[in-house]
C-alpha cells in the first residue's frame, strides 16, 4: 500500500461518507461522486486486478480525485481499461497509473493524483479520508 | 538518506501578503520558464482570500487559472541565516515562455532542489576535502587553495599547460563559465580541455557549421506558425516541456499543423503526432541520414523543392568555390571543406550527387531505416509538396541529440540539406534549430589555445585534444572537474573509471595527514611518478569521481544561492535571482575561481560580485549571439548595474543578441532573419550588427548544399549493428528525470518513488522472445565494446574511419555490463532498447563504444548494444508503492 503508517493520520482529518456499492460497480467503467464536499469531484473505478489501495474481494476498487494534479484538468471519462491509467489529460497529455496511487506515468503534474481512502463495509464503500492535495486547493477540507 | 516514497501532504502554506517576491527562472530544460519565489519568515502564513497572500489571489483555483501551489512547490530555507518559508511557483504573469504560469513536473518541483538539512539534499557539500588514507575529511578552504595552486604550478611548470585538465560544464551560467574558461584559457593555455558533453572542444552540429546555420536560431513561435513541424532525435513533450505544451500543441489543435516525429521511440509526443494526422518515423538507430536522404530525393524527384529560395539564398557553383568553409582562412575545419567529400558546386551539383548515391534510393533507405517507402513519401509531401494554390508549405525543423550524437557530422548535415529544399532557415515559421538540453551559459574569456593541442592532421591546421585519450595516454598530471560527473557522462565508462583510478587512487602515493605541506609533497611526489591530482568541485559528491577518486574536493554554491544569468534555447537572458544562503561553507564557481587564481598569482579576478564578472564578460560576446554588451553599456549609462538591468526585466528577460536601438535596449527574436527590419541609420551606441543577424553565417551570407557520404559512417555502423541476439541500447532523458540525475532520482522522493531504479525499456515482442515482464530484473552486457585509443598526431582522414582506427591499432575492445528494472512496451523498436543515460549507479553509457565521429571528433554517445537477459525480479514488479509499468504512449 502507498501510505503505510500515515493513513491513520490521514483519515482522522476527513469525514467518512458512503459512495458507491460494489455491486453497482462494472469492470474498467469511471462512476463519479463528490467527497469531502458537494463540489469535489472523485471517481470510482474497478480495474479488474489488484491495485494499491484496492479495496472489494479482488482489491481492486480505487477512487481518486478527478482533477489533473498539473493545471486542474477534467480526469473524468479519460480511463483507459487496458493500461489501468487515467489519462491523456485533455489539457497536457499526463497520465496516472491507477494500479500504483496515481503516479505520473508521462507526464507534467508534480504530484500523483490525490487518492480517496476507502473502507468497504457489506457492499458498500466508504470514503475516509485522501492522500494528497487536491488541484487547486491550499488545503483539503 | 532518502525516503523509499513520497509521503504527500494535504495542505500547503499560502505566502502572507507581505511576503518578499524575487524573480528568477526555472534551472533545468532549455526553455527556462519564468518563476517567482515568495519568501517569508517561519511561523507566518496567509490565507486564501486574494487580500491576505502575495500572490494577490483567491483559493481554490480554477482549473487552467495557473497560480495553485502544489506541495512540491513549498520548502524551507535559510535566509540571511534565518529560517524561511519558501514557495518557488511558474509565473501566472508570464507574458513569454511559459505564458500564463504553465509548468513541466522538473519546473514544477525545483523547490524540492533548495538545501534542507531535514531533507534529502542534506547531503549537500559544505565545506572542502581532502582523501585521507581514503577517507575525504573536511579542511580549510585555505588548505585547500594552496594545495591546489601549489601542485597546478608545479605541474604546469615540470610539465607544461597541456599537463594541467580542465572538464567542466558548458552552461551553468555566464559568470561561472567565464571565470572558468579564463583561468584555463587566459591565464594557464592549456588546450586539455573539455566540456560535459563531449570529449574536446567541437561542434555539437558540424554540418550545420558548414551549412550556416546557428544552432539556436529560431524562437519558439517558430514552431506554432509553421505547418509543418519536424522533430528529430528528441520529443519536447518529454524534454522542453513548455516548448511542446505552449507551442507546439496549441499549434496542432488551434492550427492544424501537423508534426512529423523521427525518433526509434514511440513517446508520448509520437502517438499525439500520429493521432493528430502526423507522422511517426519509427526508424532503426543511427539511420537518420539515409532517411533523410531518401526523403530529399523524393523532393527533389518531384520537383517539390523551393527553386526560388534555393536560387536565393543558398550559394551557386561561383560562390560555393569562393572559399566554402572558409578554405583560405585556415581554420580548424578547413581540412573537411576544402577536402573535396562534402562540398557541392551549387544546387544542381548537390542534386546530381544525391540521385547518384545509392544510399538515397528508396528501397535501400526503407531496408535499412526500417521506415515504409510510403511513410518516406508522406513525410517529403508534408514537408515540400506545393499546396493546392501553389502556395508553399511552412517547415519548421528541430533537432536534438537523438540525432547529432549519433552520427554527428553526416546527421546535421542530412537534415540540414532536407532544410535548404524545403526553403527553411531564414523566415517566421520556417527555421531548423536545435531545441536543445540544457540553457546557453556559456560565456567564455578569449578562444580555446588550439594551437597549445598536439592533435592535428597531416599539413592541417590544429585539432582540438580529445581529454579522455589524453589522461589515458598518462599526458595529464592535474585534473579540475566542475561540475559534471566526467566518467558516467562518457561513453566507454568503465574504461575511463579504470584510467582514472590508476592515476588516482591506484597510485602509491596517497596521503596519510591532512597536514597541508606534507599533502602538496606527496601529490607532487604522485605528479612526478606520472599520477595524477583529481579534484572535484560540485554541489554534491558524484558516485564515482567523488565518493570514489577524488583527491581534493570543493563545495560549489547554485541556482538561487547566487545571482547568476543564462539564456534560454530562444536567447532569451534572465537574472536567476538568489533568494537563499548557500550551505555552509559552499562558494558559487566563479568565486573558488577567482580565490584559486589568486593563491596562483594570476592578475585580473579582484571580483567581488557575480555582477562584476556578468559585466566584464559581456566585452568576450560582442561577436556572439549572446551577445548583451549593449545592456551592459545602457546600465551604466543610467547609473545601474548589468544585474540591476536585467532583474527589471523579470521573468520576461530580453532575446540577444541585443540591441540598441533609439537610446532603447531591444532584443533579436530569431537569426537568420529576413523579416528582421534594421534602422537604415546603422548600428547604434555600442551595438554589433553580426552577419548571422538577418544571413546565414557562411562565408557569402547563403547556405551551402553539403554532400553527406555514408561510407564516413558505414564501417563504424557495420561494426556495432547488434548482432548474435543483441539488441540496440539508447540511451537519453526522460521527463520526469532530467537534471543529471543529482537532483531529482536521487534526492527529490516523489520522483526516487517513480524511479527508484535505472529502467530498460523492452519492445514486446522482444521481451517475449527474452522472456522479460516488466518489473523483472534484467542484465545488459557487452563484451565487445569499442574503445578508441592514443593516435594524437598526424592523422589522415582514412586513419580516422573505424577500419583505419583499427587497423592502425587504436581500438580495444573492454566488457561492461548494466543493470536495470524491465519495463515492456511498444515505446522503442523491435529491436531496440532504452534507458536513461546518466544514473550514476548504473550507467547506460558503460555499454557505449566510445569511437569519435571521424569529422567532428565527438562521440556517437547514444548508440550503445549489448544482450538483455533476465536476472531476477524487482521488488516493484508485485507491489505498488514505486515505479509505473504503464506505457509512455497512451493517447
Amino acid at each position: 500500500g502507498a501510505a503505510g503508517n500515515i493513513v491513520d493520520a490521514v483519515t482522522a482529518k476527513y469525514p467518512t461518507k458512503k459512495v458507491g456499492t460494489l455491486s453497482q460497480l462494472k469492470d474498467g467503467v469511471q462512476v463519479i461522486f463528490s467527497y469531502p464536499e458537494p463540489t469535489v469531484s472523485n471517481f470510482l473505478v474497478k480495474l479488474g486486478e489488484k491495485a494499491g489501495g484496492g479495496v472489494g474481494p479482488l482489491e481492486d476498487v480505487v477512487a481518486f480525485n478527478a482533477l489533473c494534479t498539473h493545471m486542474g484538468g477534467p480526469m473524468l471519462g479519460s480511463y483507459k481499461h487496458e493500461h489501468k491509467v487515467v489519462g491523456p489529460c485533455p489539457f497536457h497529455l499526463t497520465t496516472f497509473d491507477m494500479k500504483r496511487h496515481g503516479i505520473v506515468v508521462a507526464g507534467h503534474a508534480t504530484e500523483s493524483l490525490p487518492q480517496v481512502l476507502l473502507t468497504v463495509e457489506g457492499d458498500d464503500i466508504y470514503a475516509t479520508g485522501f492522500i494528497g492535495l487536491i488541484y487547486g486547493r491550499h488545503q483539503n477540507t | 538518506m532518502a525516503k523509499p516514497y513520497y509521503e504527500p501532504t494535504d495542505s500547503i502554506p499560502l505566502p502572507p501578503a507581505d511576503a518578499e517576491t524575487l524573480t528568477t527562472a526555472c534551472d533545468y530544460c532549455i526553455v527556462a520558464c519564468g518563476y517567482k519565489v515568495y519568501r517569508w519568515p517561519i511561523g507566518k502564513s496567509g490565507g486564501p482570500k486574494a487580500t491576505e497572500n502575495a500572490l494577490k489571489v483567491d483559493f481554490p483555483r480554477n482549473i487552467l487559472q495557473g497560480g495553485w501551489i502544489s506541495p512540491n512547490m513549498h520548502n524551507i530555507i535559510s535566509h540571511n541565516g534565518r529560517q524561511h518559508h519558501v514557495v518557488v511557483v511558474p509565473d501566472r504573469e508570464a507574458k513569454v515562455v511559459n505564458k500564463g504560469g504553465a509548468h513541466s513536473i522538473r519546473g514544477g518541483a525545483i523547490a524540492q532542489k533548495c538545501f534542507n538539512p531535514k531533507k534529502p539534499t542534506k547531503d549537500r557539500l559544505q565545506t572542502p576535502l581532502l582523501r585521507v588514507n581514503g577517507e575525504l575529511v573536511p579542511i580549510s578552504w585555505d588548505a585547500a587553495t594552496d594545495i591546489f595552486a601549489e601542485v597546478s604550478k608545479h605541474v604546469i611548470d615540470n610539465y607544461g599547460s597541456h599537463a594541467w585538465a580542465q572538464k567542466r560544464y558548458s552552461y551553468q551560467y555566464f559568470e561561472n563559465t567565464y571565470a572558468l574558461s579564463k583561468f584555463a584559457w587566459v591565464s594557464i593555455k592549456t588546450p586539455a580541455t573539455a566540456e560535459h558533453d563531449n570529449p574536446g572542444h567541437f561542434s555539437s552540429t558540424p554540418g550545420w557549421r558548414d551549412i550556416g546555420f546557428e544552432n539556436f536560431a529560431a524562437c519558439y513561435e517558430d514552431y506554432l506558425i509553421a505547418d509543418t513541424v519536424v522533430i528529430s532525435g528528441t520529443d519536447p513533450f518529454e524534454t522542453k516541456t513548455i516548448l511542446f505544451n505552449e507551442w507546439i500543441l496549441p499549434g496542432v489543435r488551434e492550427r492544424g499543423n501537423k508534426l512529423i516525429y523521427i525518433n526509434p521511440r514511440k513517446t508520448t509526443g509520437a502517438a499525439f503526432a500520429e493521432a493528430n494526422g502526423g507522422l511517426h518515423l519509427w526508424l532503426n538507430p543511427g539511420t537518420d541520414t539515409l532517411l533523410c536522404m531518401g526523403i530529399s530525393r523524393v523532393i527533389i524527384e518531384n520537383g517539390w523543392e523551393d527553386s526560388k529560395w534555393i536560387e536565393e539564398f543558398t550559394n551557386n557553383k561561383w560562390e560555393s568555390d569562393s572559399g566554402f568553409g572558409q578554405g583560405v582562412r585556415n581554420t580548424p575545419w578547413q581540412w573537411r571543406t576544402t577536402w573535396g567529400k562534402f562540398q557541392c558546386n551549387g544546387y544542381e551539383d548537390f542534386k546530381k550527387w544525391l540521385l547518384s548515391q545509392k544510399e538515397s534510393e528508396l528501397a535501400h533507405v526503407s531496408e535499412m531505416t526500417g521506415v515504409s517507402i510510403a511513410d518516406i513519401r508522406r513525410a517529403a509531401e508534408m514537408m515540400a509538396k506545393p499546396k493546392a494554390d501553389g502556395s508553399r508549405v511552412k517547415t519548421t525543423i528541430g533537432i536534438e541529440k537523438g540525432s547529432y550524437w549519433s552520427n554527428n557530422y553526416l546527421n546535421t548535415a542530412s537534415i540540414g540539406d532536407l532544410a535548404l529544399l524545403c526553403g527553411t532557415g531564414n523566415r517566421p515559421g520556417q527555421m531548423i534549430s536545435r531545441m536543445g538540453g540544457h540553457q546557453r551559459g556559456g560565456m567564455t574569456a578569449g578562444g580555446y589555445p588550439r594551437n597549445h593541442s598536439p592533435e592535428k592532421f597531416a599539413g592541417r591546421r590544429r585539432k582540438g585534444l580529445d581529454l579522455d585519450r589524453w589522461v589515458e595516454a598518462g599526458k595529464v598530471r592535474f585534473s579540475w572537474v566542475v561540475g559534471t560527473t566526467w566518467v558516467n557522462a562518457m561513453t566507454a565508462t568503465g574504461h575511463l573509471f579504470d584510467t582514472l583510478a590508476k592515476q588516482t587512487i591506484n597510485s602509491p602515493h596517497q596521503l596519510k595527514s591532512t597536514d597541508t605541506k606534507a599533502a602538496i609533497e606527496v601529490f607532487k611526489q604522485r605528479t612526478d611518478a606520472g599520477g595524477m591530482l583529481l579534484v572535484e568541485q560540485n554541489i554534491y559528491l558524484t558516485e564515482d569521481l567523488g565518493k570514489k577518486l577524488a583527491d581534493l574536493v570543493l563545495p560549489a554554491a547554485m541556482w538561487g544561492e547566487c545571482d547568476f544569468t543564462r539564456a534560454n534555447g530562444e536567447r532569451r537572458i534572465r537574472l536567476y535571482s538568489k533568494f537563499m544562503d548557500p550551505p555552509g561553507d559552499a562558494k558559487p564557481d566563479w568565486e573558488i575561481t577567482a580565490m584559486l587564481a589568486r593563491k596562483m598569482g594570476f592578475d585580473g579576478y579582484d571580483w567581488k560580485t557575480s555582477n562584476d564578472v556578468f559585466e566584464e564578460a559581456a566585452r568576450f560576446g560582442r561577436g556572439g549571439v549572446l551577445n548583451y554588451h549593449p545592456l551592459v553599456k545602457y546600465a551604466k549609462k543610467h547609473g545601474k548595474t548589468g544585474h540591476e538591468q536585467l532583474r527589471e526585466y523579470g521573468t520576461t528577460g530580453i532575446q540577444a543578441p541585443i540591441r540598441l536601438e533609439d537610446n532603447e535596449l531591444v532584443g533579436t527574436k530569431r537569426l537568420h532573419d529576413l523579416s528582421l527590419a534594421l534602422p537604415e541609420s546603422g548600428p547604434e551606441g555600442h551595438t554589433v550588427w553580426p552577419k548571422k543577424l538577418k544571413s546565414f553565417n557562411s562565408q557569402t551570407g547563403r547556405a551551402n548544399f553539403i554532400k553527406t557520404p555514408w561510407f564516413l559512417f558505414g564501417d563504424f555502423y557495420d561494426e556495432i549493428k547488434p548482432r548474435d541476439g543483441e539488441l540496440w541500447v539508447l540511451n537519453g532523458r526522460i521527463n520526469e528525470i532530467w537534471q543529471s540525475g543529482f537532483d531529482d532520482i536521487i534526492r527529490r522522493p516523489y520522483i526516487t518513488q517513480r524511479w527508484p531504479e535505472n529502467f530498460l525499456e523492452v519492445h514486446p515482442d522482444d521481451a517475449a522472445k527474452l522472456g522479460i515482464e516488466s518489473g523483472d530484473y534484467v542484465t545488459v552486457t557487452n563484451d565487445r565494446v569499442p574503445v578508441q585509443v592514443s593516435g594524437f598526431i598526424a592523422r589522415d582522414v582514412d586513419d580516422l574511419l573505424f577500419t583505419g582506427l583499427k587497423k592502425n591499432g587504436h581500438i580495444v575492445y573492454d566488457k561492461a555490463e548494466v543493470k536495470a528494472v524491465a519495463i515492456v512496451m511498444p515505446v522503442p523498436k523491435v529491436g531496440t532498447t532504452f534507458m536513461y543515460f546518466l544514473n550514476q549507479k548504473e550507467s547506460a553509457n558503460r555499454v557505449v563504444p566510445r569511437v569519435t565521429d571521424p569529422i567532428s571528433d565527438n562521440y556517437r554517445f547514444k548508440l550503445g548494444f549489448g544482450k538483455v537477459a533476465k536476472s531476477g525480479e524487482s521488488p516493484y514488479k508485485h507491489t505498488f508503492a514505486q515505479m509505473s509499468f504503464a506505457s509512455r504512449a497512451i493517447m
